[in-house]
């Protein structure tokens, strides 16, 4: 039993090495997205977001949203219920746990 | 690999303005709920010794009365 756990204890340095090399490339391609497309907004974009918010009010006021493609409008969709997923996360971690608050 | 998408700022504003309110919401319920769950267990605490208290009583009166007593004169 002691033998066992030593052999098991010797293999930890190389099974890291081996998670280190195989996470390597995958973390330097996430990162290359990720600093791009995750970065939050900066100060000068938020004005832009506002001017955006604006259109798609006048659009949904002038109508032109029954013109939208199914296609867009799945699109829209999706894009919608990724934001609205990121309220969950930022949810679970205001209440400290993944599964129901711990109270 | 195809180069990253430019995402747009109303995207990226909406997301991160959905996960600062989602950190607060999470916060501001957990906050709510703490005392009531606590006073809900003390509660219960209060009951189960109760209930305890009373099992026990009626265990230390099992077999009373003996039977066969005769219950007239």
């Amino acid at each position: 039993m002691a033998q066992a756990v030593q052999k098991l204890i010797a293999k930890v340095p190389t099974l890291v090495g081996a998670a280190v090399t195989y996470s390597k490339p995958r973390l330097a391609t996430f990162w290359y997205y990720a600093r791009v497309e995750l970065v939050p907004p900066s100060p000068a974009e938020i004005p832009k977001a506002i001017e955006a918010a604006k259109g798609l009010v006048k659009s949904y006021q002038s109508g032109r949203l029954g013109q939208t493609t199914v296609k867009d409008a799945f699109r829209n969709g999706l894009v919608a219920t990724e934001v609205l997923m990121w309220f969950y996360i930022g949810e679970c971690i205001g209440k400290g746990g993944l599964i129901g608050y711990d109270v | 690999m195809a180069p990253p998408v430019a995402v747009s700022p109303l995207i990226k504003t909406a997301r991160y303005s959905a996960l600062i309110a989602g950190i607060i919401y999470g916060k501001r319920r957990y906050d709510n709920l703490k005392p009531i769950a606590a006073e809900e267990k003390r509660i219960e605490e209060e009951e189960k010794k109760v209930r305890d208290e009373q099992e026990r009583i009626a265990k230390l009166l099992e077999g009373w009365p003996p039977s066969g007593v005769r219950y007239s004169i």
